[in-house]
């Protein structure tokens, strides 16, 4: 053995003994736990557990009530979510009851001053109420009065129009009663004198003019879109026709009763390429009865026919418009006022055609009231052929005009009217004319 | 009586070819924003064919509903388009 190999042994064998001398004697180890004090430990560990079960059976009883006061709570939210909604659209939107109904029309009154008579007058009084009553999307009556103070004092009062409109679909309405003449634009659309441009018919559109009057019968009508922008319209029209008026001229004024047995038959279709242009085309056929009286010839009977052309461009503040209509009436023997006898009349033609434009004045600078001036101008020409009487009213004439709009539907108009009438032995007449007219 | 024949010819084909008496009674659904901007835009067109066009303000829903088929009729205009109109005018007089 060497030195060193004997201090290292030397060493370890100290180390060793040292280490035995730490060891704790039998005294310092744990005392084993008796079953006595096991028992109780398993015991307070069993309580234990017992409690935390008690406990979560107390927390999954709450939290499952909790869940269904939860649930009873979503659907009251639900249901007072629906109610308010249901309420919000009641208060927003009020109910619609199936019958419905609504007083509308309009009214005017002016002044009119003559040149040739060198006079003038207040007049103009008109009273048109019309009344609307719908049943649902399915039907509606409307009917229109028309009451006006004559010169003389007495109040004419008449039925311009009393129908009832069936909805069909969306693109057919049957009417049946007393309805405005659809021939043209004028009659039908424009005449109420809130929407007129000026305070009367144009030539040969009223009285004893070239369109007719209105019709006793049934109608088809409606309208077509065809593509995005554009719509065909149409309307076809059977009624009792005309009859022969007291001028030689056939009147069209929705007789209620037939003085033949042919019924007058016609329409208007129109076409709008776009919303704000529209032409149309107007025909109507009806067979008239002479007049009987005395005299060696006996009442014959003849066609009256009517047939025109009509186009309207409203956009911005432009509204233009023109219309044509001829209207004719075969020869015909019946009864003349001025030789008392039946006559033979010759054929008789009335022409009658207008065009206007109407200009809404924009904004000058500070002046707003300019946006409710309105310029209006129409030229227009009514000639007739084949009756005395009614040459003497052939005239072309000219209306200008300036509209002042209190209202969108109200309106005071001042405007100036030149007749030039076509017999040379018939003096011209100039008319200045006032109205005030309202559409309700 | 040729001319009666055609007509009712031509009224039959409307009565029984075509969708006969769709009675909509939608007067009371909630109109949608489409249908509103479809509407305004028509009523601008459609009105101002004849006249000026009119406030919404100036009459009441039943008052609109009622002017405006009665306007379908006269002014020949499709149902839908009167329907797109009568929501829009339902929209611009809705309470707040």
């Amino acid at each position: 053995m060497t030195h060193s190999r004997k201090l290292f042994s030397a060493v370890s064998l100290i180390v060793f003994v040292a280490a035995l001398a730490a060891l704790p004697t039998d005294s310092a180890w744990p005392q084993e736990p008796t079953n006595k004090q096991l028992l109780e430990r398993i015991e307070t560990l069993e309580s234990e557990l017992r409690n935390l079960r008690d406990l979560l059976l107390t927390n999954m009883k709450t939290a499952e009530q909790a869940r269904e006061k939860a649930a009873v709570a979503e659907v009251k939210a639900i249901e007072a979510t629906k109610a308010a909604h249901e309420l919000e659209k009641q208060t927003a939107y009020p109910s619609i009851p199936d019958t419905i109904w609504h007083l509308a029309g309009y009214a005017s009154a002016g002044a009119e001053f003559r040149t040739k008579a060198n006079e003038w007058d207040f007049g103009g009084v008109q009273f048109n109420p019309g009344f609307h009553f719908q049943y649902k999307d399915l039907i509606i009556f409307e009917a229109e009065l028309e009451m006006e103070i004559e010169a003389d004092g007495e109040t004419e009062f008449e039925l311009e129009y009393s129908q009832f409109d069936i909805l069909l679909h969306d693109y057919a309405t049957l009417v049946v009663g007393k309805y405005l003449s659809p021939i043209g634009q004028f009659k039908e659309r424009l005449h109420p004198s809130w929407i007129n441009k000026f305070s009367n018919a144009p030539a040969g559109f009223g009285h004893d003019g070239a369109q007719p009057d209105s019709e006793v019968g049934v109608q088809l009508r409606g309208g077509i879109p065809i593509g995005e922008r554009s719509t065909l319209t149409y309307v076809l029209a059977l009624g009792n026709g005309p009859r022969m008026g007291h001028e030689g001229n056939a009147e069209f004024e929705g007789f209620g009763g037939d003085d033949n047995k042919n019924k007058a038959f016609g329409g208007r279709i129109a076409f709008l390429p776009m919303p704000y242009l529209e032409i149309g085309g107007s025909f109507w056929k009806g067979k008239l009865d002479g007049i009987e009286g005395p005299g060696e010839l006996l009442p014959t009977s003849a066609y009256a026919k009517v047939w025109g052309v009509d186009g309207a461009f409203t956009r911005n503040a432009f509204d233009v418009r023109f219309e044509y209509l001829k209207n004719t009436r075969g020869p015909i023997n019946s009864f003349d006022e001025d030789h008392g006898e039946v006559e033979m009349l010759e054929k008789l033609s009335l022409e009658a055609w207008y065009a206007q434009i109407a200009y809404r004045l924009p904004q000058f600078g500070n002046a707003s009231f300019t946006e409710k001036l309105e310029p209006v101008f129409r030229y227009g020409e009514f000639r007739v052929k084949g009756s005395h009487h009614l040459e003497e009213q052939a005239h072309k004439r000219y209306n200008i005009g300036l509209n002042y709009w209190l209202a969108p539907s109200a309106v005071a108009r001042v405007g100036l009217e030149i007749r030039r009438f076509f017999e040379e032995e018939i003096q011209n007449e100039t008319l200045v004319q006032l109205q005030v007219a309202y559409g309700f | 009586m040729k001319t009666p024949m055609i007509f009712t010819a031509i009224a039959l084909a409307g009565l029984v070819g075509l969708i006969p008496l769709a009675a909509y009674s939608a007067h009371d659904d909630v109109p949608d924003p489409a249908q509103i901007a479809r509407g305004a835009k028509a009523w601008a067109q459609q009105c101002g064919r004849c006249h000026n066009i009119r406030s919404p303000s100036e009459l009441t829903d039943e008052e609109w509903l009622v002017s405006t088929t009665h306007m379908r009729v006269r002014g020949n205009i499709p149902g839908n388009v009167i329907r797109d109109i009568q929501a829009f005018l339902r929209s611009s007089n809705k309470k707040e």
